[in-house]
């Protein structure tokens, strides 16, 4: 622990892990509000590329909030507001001229909850592609049967393509909601919460898929299971009443965390 | 590497291309939806102003005397428009009169007082009752109800409440209560009247009223009616102290939504008013009203008796957009307290 | 105590009458529902006759309704199909383009009394702006016509049909237009294409419920659709509908004629009836649940 992290007097050092890896999300003073409320407070933090960031912290702490921001989807509710800047690629996503296509072509969500939509299978994967790409049937046959071989769906879909997706169990579909996400080729990938609506054995097929996706897709996942967390990430931060509070490697924040209230939280003394 | 900084760079310019043109398709697309909805205020504006405009030249003939005069003679082309309003006015309220007691009775009994396993069967026969066509209801009153009621119930009353009995001899009430014995007596010898009338709206109404009720009731939180229970309340003090103060707003609401109902309801009440021209004290002679009037006359009219007509329908339809209004107003004061 | 104990007893005799009205007051809806469509099934099941549906009302005792009956699905499918689109449209506007907004709280409100609005007088409307015009345009060679019923049918299936667009689409989760949107693709696609189709059972009843109304509806088909005697498939003709033959017959004092007014009554009755439960079914067997 060095001097001026246990003093706290910049939150951002302590924000700033050792680089394991370029970065590729860089979040400079991020300050959020709602109906005025100050929800965010400043946070800087730089997300490396190809690796699996998590994020943690007891409810309300903000975290769904930041990775909201990440790819602007707050913007479609009147009343929120983000400033500061968050560089993606050398351009500022939170410039009012960054197009929001492109945009949610190069940052792909998944929900809490899967949300596959109301149509077929095939559809539900070929339908995002379809506004980005023209593209002939076959190729379209190729992409999504690439995607869905990429979520660890494939097998388990490919006699039913045509029927609705309504019919999968609660994890294919959030496998399929995934698939959906990494059919437009994102470099970025957020998942809120994304196995908070599922079974442990659903779960356990989601995180071995967070495992094998991160060797092409920057990831960034917000859980408030922690042993989640220290087991698919490379990466941990900390939240806390909207302030970032410690990012470092996972195994550090697990087994060495240098403020106080990331132990108390990790060690489940509140949240 | 050029070729390469080439391709990205065209990738980059056909998104751009592609923004703007979703965010051109997206204006366009909320324009029509914004137009869609427009055209239903349209229809408000549009039908007050068309009945407005074609009303023109009986307002401007007859002036404010057109409201107050009895007087309706197609061979002078003389029209005054208070026998139509006043059987408007009488047959709603002797609806409401006779439809909200009963409502509120209905949902007390759905909400309070009924075994759970009838709640559901009877409360959707009540509803049935309010999507039958209303020629229905006209059909039933003019060959079921009215013979009914000339054979059955004004006999009773022209003889025990009416200043005109048939054998002559008034009764006690007739002769010591004021206005009751002309508002019951009555020599025409059929059933179509201006209380058949308003019997037969109120078996209309009854179905929209009790079930807007019985919907608010339901909203009254159970802890609520719990702890009034817990210090011993009937179940009809609960109703009368607790429910119906708390959903006060709504249950007018839901009065005034019968009463709009009921002021422009036609076919229900052309074929039970009798379409008679004339302004009579009794509630058991034939009248007219406002809707009754048009459905009757509008075909066959011209010149100023349509125009007449048109001037009837505005006031009509004036009258009914601000009971609805208030109807609609008190009911969203309840969604409020809510916090829908 | 003697007090107490009269109070009590007091209390215990008015809530028994209160109960006991408030039953009677239900006994007496449901005698009235029960007597109305009694009287409608017994007259007119024994009015019925294959005739109905075969001649028209040319022969007057000795016809049938089949123009009344080809004009109202004609004047019917006219209102319905110009209500649906716009509509689902602009329920749409209201649920997902201007909720919390000043207008569109003021039209969802403006909708509302437009559903309870006097029918007649939305007749006269659709005669003033349709009517009118077409005989001033064709110097009186088209009049009245299907083509004004079924307008002015639209007007009183539009509100419905707004309404229940609206309560549905409010109903899908937001989390489905979030998913859609970080895919990138556009609101009107996303309306459209998913919301729509996700909200489409809830629609579909709106829609079957609007038919439900309009063909009951008898006043402001008077001055618009006017009536025709004989059959016709042309609605830019003067056509007749089931209620309107039904308010004609039924004001005549032809006993034979009242038969098939009745016959015609029970027809429609059954119909409409048939509809609201088809709507109600078509909700509970396929809710709007995507969570």
């Amino acid at each position: 622990m060095t001097e001026s992290a246990a003093a706290g007097i910049h939150p951002q050092s302590a924000a700033t892990p050792a680089p394991i890896a370029p970065t590729k999300l860089k979040v400079r003073d991020l300050h959020f509000y709602y109906n005025g409320y100050h929800a965010l407070k400043g946070i800087n933090m730089d997300i490396p590329e190809k690796k699996v960031t998590a994020i943690i912290g007891p409810s309300g702490c903000g975290k769904s909030t930041l990775l909201r921001i990440f790819n602007r989807i707050y913007a479609i509710y009147p009343k929120l507001e983000a400033k500061g800047e968050i560089v993606l690629d050398g351009e500022n996503i939170l410039d009012p001229g960054y197009s929001m296509n492109r945009l949610r072509s190069k940052v792909g969500m998944v929900f809490q909850k899967p949300v596959p939509f109301p149509m077929t299978i095939f559809e539900n994967v070929a339908y995002g592609i379809r506004h980005h790409e023209k593209l002939s049937r076959a190729d379209m046959e190729i992409r999504v049967e690439q995607a869905l071989r990429s979520a660890a769906l494939w097998d388990e879909v490919k006699d039913k393509l045509k029927q609705s997706a309504l019919g999968l169990s609660g994890g294919q579909q959030q496998r399929l909601c995934i698939a959906r996400g990494i059919a437009l080729k994102p470099e970025v990938l957020l998942l809120d919460e994304p196995t908070s609506a599922l079974d442990p054995i659903a779960t356990g097929r989601i995180e071995q898929l967070v495992e094998e996706l991160k060797s092409e897709y920057t990831i960034v996942i917000v859980t408030h299971n922690m042993q989640q967390a220290a087991r698919c990430s490379d990466l941990t931060a900390f939240m806390y009443l909207g302030e970032l509070i410690e990012f470092d490697r996972t195994e550090q924040i697990f087994t060495k965390p240098s403020k106080k209230q990331t132990e108390d939280y990790i060690t489940g003394r509140f949240g | 590497m050029q070729a390469n900084v080439g391709a990205v760079a065209a990738a980059s310019q056909a998104q751009e291309a592609r923004a703007q043109r979703d965010a051109r398709q997206d204006r366009l697309f909320s324009w029509l939806l914004k137009g869609c909805a427009l055209l239903v205020l349209a229809c408000l504006l549009g039908a007050a102003g068309a009945t407005l405009w074609g009303g023109r030249h009986a307002f401007g003939t007859f002036g404010w005397h057109f409201l107050f005069s009895a007087e309706w003679d197609p061979g002078t082309d003389t029209y005054g428009a208070l026998v139509p309003v006043y059987g408007t006015i009488a047959t709603s309220l002797i609806a409401l009169i006779i439809a909200v007691p009963v409502s509120f009775g209905i949902a007390i009994y759905l909400s309070e007082v009924a075994p759970a396993w009838l709640r559901t069967p009877v409360a959707s026969a009540i509803e049935l009752l309010a999507g039958i066509p209303s020629i229905i209801y006209g059909m039933w009153g003019l060959f079921i109800f009215a013979p009914f009621f000339a054979d059955h119930i004004k006999p009773w009353l022209t003889s025990y409440l009416g200043d005109k009995p048939d054998d002559g001899k008034l009764s006690w009430v007739a002769a010591h209560v004021p206005f009751v014995g002309k508002l019951f007596g009555s020599d025409y010898p059929f059933g179509a009247s201006i209380l058949t009338a308003g019997i037969v709206l109120a078996v209309m109404i009854v179905p929209f009223i009790s079930s807007v009720m019985r919907e608010v009731f339901q909203t009254v939180p159970s802890r609520l009616k719990e702890s009034a229970y817990a210090l011993g309340s009937s179940t009809w003090e609960v109703s009368w102290d607790i429910v119906l103060p708390y959903t006060r707003s709504a249950v007018i609401g839901g009065i005034f939504l019968g009463l709009g109902r009921a002021l422009g309801e036609t076919m229900a009440v052309t074929f039970v008013l009798g379409n008679a021209m004339k302004l009579s004290p009794s509630l058991l002679d034939p009248g007219a009203s406002i809707a009754s009037t048009i459905a009757n006359q509008f075909s066959e009219a011209a010149g100023l008796q349509k125009s007449t007509l048109m001037a009837l329908a505005f006031l009509l339809f004036v009258v009914t957009f601000i009971v609805l209004l208030i109807a609609r107003w008190m009911l969203r004061q309840m969604a409020h307290k809510e916090g829908r | 105590m003697a007090a107490d104990s009269l109070l009590y007893t007091r209390r215990r005799v008015v809530n028994a009458i209160a109960l006991a009205m408030s039953t009677l007051a239900t006994v007496i809806g449901l005698v009235f529902l029960a007597w109305i469509l009694w009287e409608t099934l017994r007259q007119g099941i024994s009015a019925l006759h294959l005739q109905l549906f075969t001649k028209i009302t040319a022969y007057g005792e000795d016809g049938g309704l089949l123009n009344a009956m080809v004009g109202s699905f004609i004047i019917d499918l006219i209102g319905i199909v110009i209500a649906t689109p716009i509509g689902v449209l602009a329920g749409t506007w209201l649920a997902e383009y201007a909720s919390g907004t000043k207008l569109g709280e003021s039209i969802r409100f403006l909708n509302d009394i437009l559903l309870s609005a006097p029918s007649i007088v939305l007749g006269l409307f659709v005669y003033t702006i349709v009517v009118l015009p077409s005989t001033t345009l064709t110097n009186g060679s088209t009049t009245f016509s299907g083509w004004a019923g079924g307008v002015a049918l639209a007007l009183i299936a539009l509100p419905v049909i707004v309404r229940t667009s609206d309560e549905m689409l409010r109903l899908v989760p937001s989390t489905l237009r979030e998913a859609a949107l970080s895919l990138g693709i556009p609101q009107w696609k996303l309306t459209l294409q998913i919301l729509i189709r996700a909200a489409r059972s809830g629609i579909i009843t709106g829609v079957l419920l609007a038919l439900a109304r309009i063909s009951g509806e008898t006043a402001p088909l008077l001055f618009t659709a006017f009536g025709n005697n004989y059959l016709t498939f042309n609605p830019m003709d003067k056509m007749s509908s089931l209620p309107q033959v039904i308010y004609q017959y039924a004001n005549d004092p032809g006993e034979g004629l009242h038969a098939i007014a009745w016959a015609g009554a029970f027809v429609l009755t059954m119909f409409v009836l048939l509809l609201s439960l088809a709507s109600r079914l078509v909700l509970s067997r396929n809710k709007v649940s995507h969570d």
